[in-house]
């Protein structure tokens, strides 16, 4: 606010001293007796002075601009309607090419490499110190034959020769930095991505020009060693001036294209508040930047490295020269990235309206896809558990048959063995073998049911529908409906079968029928008891959602679908 | 008779020969996995191989694989298939493609050296042979409201029988039935199920198997 008021201010104040030194002594001034000619040259400094305080580029840019604006007005000051602004005018009629250069190569938040800053301090010097004050010190307008002139106040020592050598050295030198700077326009133009040039283009062109013909007046008028007002020097100060005013329209172009890609993304993001459809931020991004081939990645918690898609799902950042990376931080850490095609947000207007107006889109869509990696990530964890639980009731399974149960069938045979040895020499002690040997068979029995409650093996070799028709014989309350023969993976069939086979111990008193269908890539499995299921039925929940299904439970019965690929 | 025993516990397979041997069956191989069981069965040619269900190599269905390849290289020499899973299931993996020389019993019965010399016998006969826990659990499978509703509790009997794999002369014998109501009762089992009475004693065990599993 202060800024404004204080350029505003002196911006003002300078034109209205330009007006009246043109007024004054109009033959002299560059703008002649036309008062269009004033207006225009006065419009050209307020224009770059009030683009300049609207521009949303960094300080430096905005503080040259709006100075080499107020510059361009001081060029007339050097002229003998002056009265006291005349001093200044000396010092400063030639400053105004340096501070657009050096404003331009700032433009789109360019940092000042190592050629560009020698171009920007030989410009300086040249115009402040040999043009401006160096001159300004020893030169007496009066015995040059300006008897109106007003008194220089920074005159030392009158030393005309020395002046007009200096000015000619001067305006050599501003010819040849100026046409230094035109080139380096160029070149930045010639190499910048598209993106990059889209923005550089409207500013850098009419701004090389403008010095350019600036450079073009210092070279007219080298041998003279002064800058003049004669019909060539006031043909190219016309250009410049509309030169000028194509710097001032090109930086509000610029402002306006920014305006418009704000008011986008805000639309954006209030439809991203309305509705938030998964990965939507992606396509609003793609379309708002216009690069169709755009990703949004999001980085997980600091427990969990790695990135995510708007989905959750697992990603990769890429390498590869075709697409670049931009990262957005928050207090010093990675929130999301945005993978784009390179140079898309060198465009300082796409990176500035994604990091301020597309953050809080970017992080409320991350929040949501962290949601939904972790719950992922968890569902993976508890198929782990119970897959790892599964491998241990086989083991256990083949272990008792394998160990136990062959062992005592040994032990049955080795028992009817004595018996025949012994033959019938002691009745009593054969009763009492025989006795072991119908216990042992018992045992053996036993331990059937037992290894088959743990996990039956015929749900691992034979599949789902052998194992339920098997858990059927053994519970005939039972009753087997439709069952699909073919074969699943190996989670959802014992799913499958513990749902049943847990279900149907909690129905109450009286047949249970149960029937399996396979439905668009999932497996219904259903239960009907008259009596419903009695008690919690978290733990079969827990189950079913290991391999990602649902159950249900009614009045007379539960219900469980499971996804079934294969 | 000459039977080959395969089970990978040595202990077992030796009590079991001796058992055989001592009533009175010849005991011409021994071995403990099912590669070495074919081989054995090609040169030795028993009459009947009593194969353990669980054995090298995969310890999962190894031995019934073996049984089927037997009956298919050699149909006349009968196997009985020994084994701890009660589920008809692997029964009627076993029938399914040659039902005649062909048992499945429970492991547990191996020392009831009586039961295991019938079973014997009967496959060497050309009979089959269904372990009666198994047909007793799918006789008694809960079913929706059918045609074994129909069925007197003696033709239920008779029907069990029929799918352990008993003849008609056997069932007459365990029930104390002549030939002539026994094949009374079959024939109204056979029509109130809806069943062909074909010729073959073995496809009829089979067919009662299928529809006792089926309904």
């Amino acid at each position: 606010m202060v800024y404004r008021l204080v350029t505003w201010t002196v911006a003002l104040a300078a034109a209205a001293v330009t007006i009246a030194i043109a007024r004054a002594e109009p033959s002299d001034a560059l703008a002649g007796d036309s008062a269009l000619a004033l207006g225009a040259e006065v419009a050209a400094g307020l224009l770059l002075v009030a683009t300049a305080v609207a521009a949303r580029a960094r300080s430096g840019f905005r503080v040259l601009l709006a100075a080499s604006g107020i510059a361009w007005l001081i060029g007339e000051w050097n002229s003998p309607g002056a009265g006291a602004a005349f001093t200044a005018g000396l010092v400063l009629y030639a400053a105004w090419p340096a501070l657009l250069a050096h404003a331009a190569l700032l433009y789109g938040d360019r940092p000042l490499r190592r050629p560009a800053v020698a171009l920007v301090a030989v410009a300086y010097a040249d115009s402040l110190l040999v043009l401006g004050a160096g001159s300004a010190l020893f030169l007496d307008p009066r015995p040059l034959g300006c008897f109106d002139c007003p008194a220089n106040r920074l005159l030392v020592s009158a030393e005309p020769e020395l002046v007009a050598e200096l000015g000619r050295a001067g305006l050599y030198v501003a010819a040849a930095w100026s046409a230094t700077f035109a080139a380096l326009a160029l070149v930045r133009l010639t190499t910048a991505t598209p993106a990059r040039r889209r923005v550089d283009l409207p500013v850098l062109v009419p701004a090389a020009a403008a010095v350019a013909l600036f450079g073009a007046r210092a070279l007219h008028g080298g041998e003279r060693g002064f800058l003049s007002n004669d019909p060539t020097d006031r043909a190219l100060w016309a250009a410049q001036l509309a030169a000028l005013a194509l710097v001032a329209a090109g930086v509000a172009w610029e402002r306006l294209r920014a305006r418009r890609m704000r008011d986008q993304l805000a639309e954006l993001v209030v439809e991203l508040g309305r509705s938030s459809p998964t990965g939507g931020l992606r396509d609003q991004l793609a379309r708002t930047f216009g690069d169709p081939s755009l990703e949004v990645l999001h980085a997980r918690d600091d427990d969990d490295a790695g990135w995510v898609d708007g989905d959750g799902r697992p990603a990769r950042l890429p390498h590869d020269v075709h697409r670049e990376v931009t990262r957005v931080l928050a207090g010093g850490r990675e929130l999301s990235a945005v993978v784009h095609r390179p140079g898309l947000l060198e465009d300082p207007a796409v990176a500035a309206e994604l990091a301020d107006a597309a953050r809080l889109a970017l992080e409320h869509e991350r929040l949501g896809a962290i949601r939904r990696a972790q719950l992922e990530s968890l569902r993976a964890s508890r198929g782990r558990i119970v897959a790892t639980a599964d491998a241990e009731r086989r083991s256990l399974e083949r272990d008792l048959h394998d160990g136990a149960q062959q062992r005592l069938a040994t032990l049955a045979v080795a028992i009817r063995l004595a018996r025949r040895q012994l033959a019938s020499e002691d009745p009593q002690l054969d009763g009492e073998l025989a006795a072991a040997e119908q216990g042992l068979r018992d045992a053996l029995a036993q331990l059937r049911e037992l290894a088959h409650g743990l996990i039956p093996a015929v749900l691992a070799h034979e599949g789902l529908k052998p194992a339920v028709e098997a858990l059927a014989d053994r519970s005939p309350r039972l009753v087997v409906g439709d069952l699909p023969p073919e074969r699943f993976a190996a989670a959802v069939e014992s799913a499958a079968y513990f749902f049943v086979a847990e279900s149907l111990r909690r129905c109450g008193d009286g047949d249970v029928a149960v029937s399996v269908r396979r439905e668009d890539g999932r497996l219904l499995v259903r239960l009907e008891a008259a009596a419903g299921i009695a008690g919690s039925t978290i733990d079969l929940e827990d189950r079913v959602g290991a391999v990602g299904g649902t159950l249900t439970a009614t009045a007379h019965g539960v219900r469980a679908e499971l996804p079934c690929e294969s | 008779m000459r039977v080959l025993i395969a089970d990978d516990e040595a202990l077992l397979r030796e009590g079991l020969a001796r058992l055989l041997e001592d009533a009175g069956f010849e005991v011409v191989g021994r071995c403990g996995d099912a590669d070495a069981l074919l081989r054995m069965v090609d040169a030795r040619r028993p009459e009947v191989a009593v194969v353990d269900i669980r054995m090298p190599p995969n310890n999962t269905d190894d031995g019934l694989l073996a049984a089927q390849e037997i009956r298919r290289r050699h149909p006349r020499i009968g196997v009985l298939v020994l084994s701890h899973h009660l589920e008809a299931h692997y029964a009627m993996r076993l029938l399914e493609e040659v039902p005649e020389r062909a048992g499945y019993l429970l492991k547990e019965r191996v020392s009831d050296v009586a039961v295991l010399a019938d079973a014997l016998r009967r496959i060497g006969e050309g009979e089959c042979v269904v372990d009666p826990t198994i047909v007793s659990r799918l006789v008694a499978r809960k079913r929706a409201r059918g045609p074994l509703d129909e069925l007197t509790d003696r033709e239920r009997e008779v029907l069990a029988l029929i799918a352990e794999g008993l003849s008609n002369g056997a069932i007459g014998e365990r029930m104390y039935l002549s030939p002539k109501t026994v094949e009374a009762h079959i024939s109204q089992i056979f029509m109130k199920l809806d069943l062909r009475p074909g010729a073959d004693q073995h496809r009829r065990v089979l067919a009662v198997l299928a529809y006792l599993r089926a309904s």
